[in-house]
């Protein structure tokens, strides 16, 4: 679960862009509650610019589309994450800083 | 580490908590809401009910007394501040489950002869070896007993009881999404605050390690008692089939708990929390250890 051999993180190239409204997630302060989603289980799926807390298990929710190496905060959880590619399945995760 | 400790603050907790997520509820639910009848009817499924609500009420002081023992351990001052904001909602859970009994019919001079009737042995000796390093003022490996091994058996168990109670019984499912909330925040501070700590105490390990384990095990036999001599799941199905209750499903964990015996529950929940362990403990250089099995 890491950065794949050779892997560029072209963070010049463009990136899709999301504008993000409330689902209704009311853990944190109110400016802050669009960027963030109830995980809904099995059948639930990630979009690109979301992704796991693998602490706390909240959707973590980006205003654009998420790249290896971005730098994402769990506020519900206080968690500093990281963004990898798990090499296993090659889908982008999460994972924490401590 | 300033920015880690610069998040615990009672500012972002007063806004999350109270004004956010516990904004309108009494007790934990909307007001209003009340217990289904058929806990009253059936004197079966009343007597689980009430013995399962005691564990809760059993854990969350344990849970109580570990994080406000913390408070005067604690290093520095952001983790004090977070603790004392976890030991406001470690007291919320002790009151919000304690109430459930009352609503439940448990009268109030009852309250502590009933606790001593249905608490589980086994949940008693896992909050002992708990407490025991929370009396020792073992700030460490309080956090990690309590914000990882208790909050991540917790965090657990309430997303089972809530996937469980979701269609049966909205008012209980309402209060368990808002501690579910809470324990967010716990096991964020286990792991965001003990992983730096570890490192720089390598020595503890080996001790909290043998902590884990006793916990570990004390948990299971808490899950064996509760899930083996456990007879609501058996009258639910019975009503069911009766067509008294319509048949519902509760998917958790990619199974339908519904549809499985007691003992595949539970092997189902002690799986889950056990990986859980492993996971939070790995992630603070914890070396996980298996624990013997009831």
């Amino acid at each position: 679960m890491d950065l794949f051999e050779g892997e560029i993180i072209d963070r010049e190239a463009a990136r899709r862009h999301y504008v993000l409204d409330d689902t209704g997630f009311d853990e944190v302060p109110k400016k802050y509650r669009k960027f963030y989603r109830q995980w809904r289980g099995a059948g639930d799926s990630l979009a690109p610019n979301e992704v796991l807390c693998p602490v706390c298990r909240v959707v973590i929710r980006s205003s654009r589309e998420l790249r290896v190496g971005d730098r994402v905060y769990c506020m519900p959880c206080m968690s500093r994450l990281v963004i990898v590619r798990n090499a296993a399945t090659g889908t982008l995760e999460a994972r924490a800083e401590h | 580490m300033a920015d880690v400790l610069s998040a615990y603050s009672i500012q972002s907790w007063l806004e999350s908590c109270p004004q956010g997520y516990l904004e309108h509820t009494e007790y934990g639910h909307a007001p209003g809401e009340r217990e289904p009848e058929l806990l009253f009817d059936n004197p079966v499924l009343h007597a689980e009910t009430i013995r399962t609500t005691v564990q809760l009420v059993l854990g969350e002081r344990c849970a109580l007394a570990a994080s406000s023992g913390l408070i005067n351990a604690a290093p520095e001052e952001a983790s004090k501040r977070f603790l004392a904001t976890q030991t406001l909602d470690e007291a919320r859970h002790v009151e919000i489950f304690t109430h459930r009994l009352y609503d439940l019919g448990v009268k109030r001079e009852h309250l502590e002869s009933t606790i001593q009737h249905y608490a589980n042995p086994n949940l008693v000796k896992f909050a002992e070896v708990l407490l025991e390093k929370v009396d020792r003022k073992d700030f460490i490996a309080g956090v990690v007993g309590q914000n990882i091994v208790l909050e991540g058996m917790a965090f657990s168990v309430f997303e089972m009881m809530h996937a469980l109670e979701a269609d049966l019984n909205p008012k209980f499912a309402h209060t368990l999404s808002g501690t579910i909330a809470d324990e967010r925040r716990h096991v964020g501070f286990g792991e965001n605050r003990i992983g730096a700590l570890i490192r720089q105490h390598p020595e503890k390990k080996a001790a909290i390690e043998r902590m884990q384990k006793e916990m570990s095990y004390y948990m299971l036999a808490t899950f064996a008692d509760a899930f083996r001599h456990n007879a609501a799941a058996a009258e639910y199905k019975r009503l069911e089939q009766a067509s008294v209750i319509d048949e519902h499903h509760a998917r958790w964990q990619g199974v339908d708990l519904a549809e499985m015996e007691p003992e595949a529950m539970e092997q189902v929940l002690a799986n889950t929390v056990l990986k859980e362990f492993k996971i939070r403990l790995g992630r603070i250089g914890i070396d996980y250890q298996t624990p013997l099995r009831p």
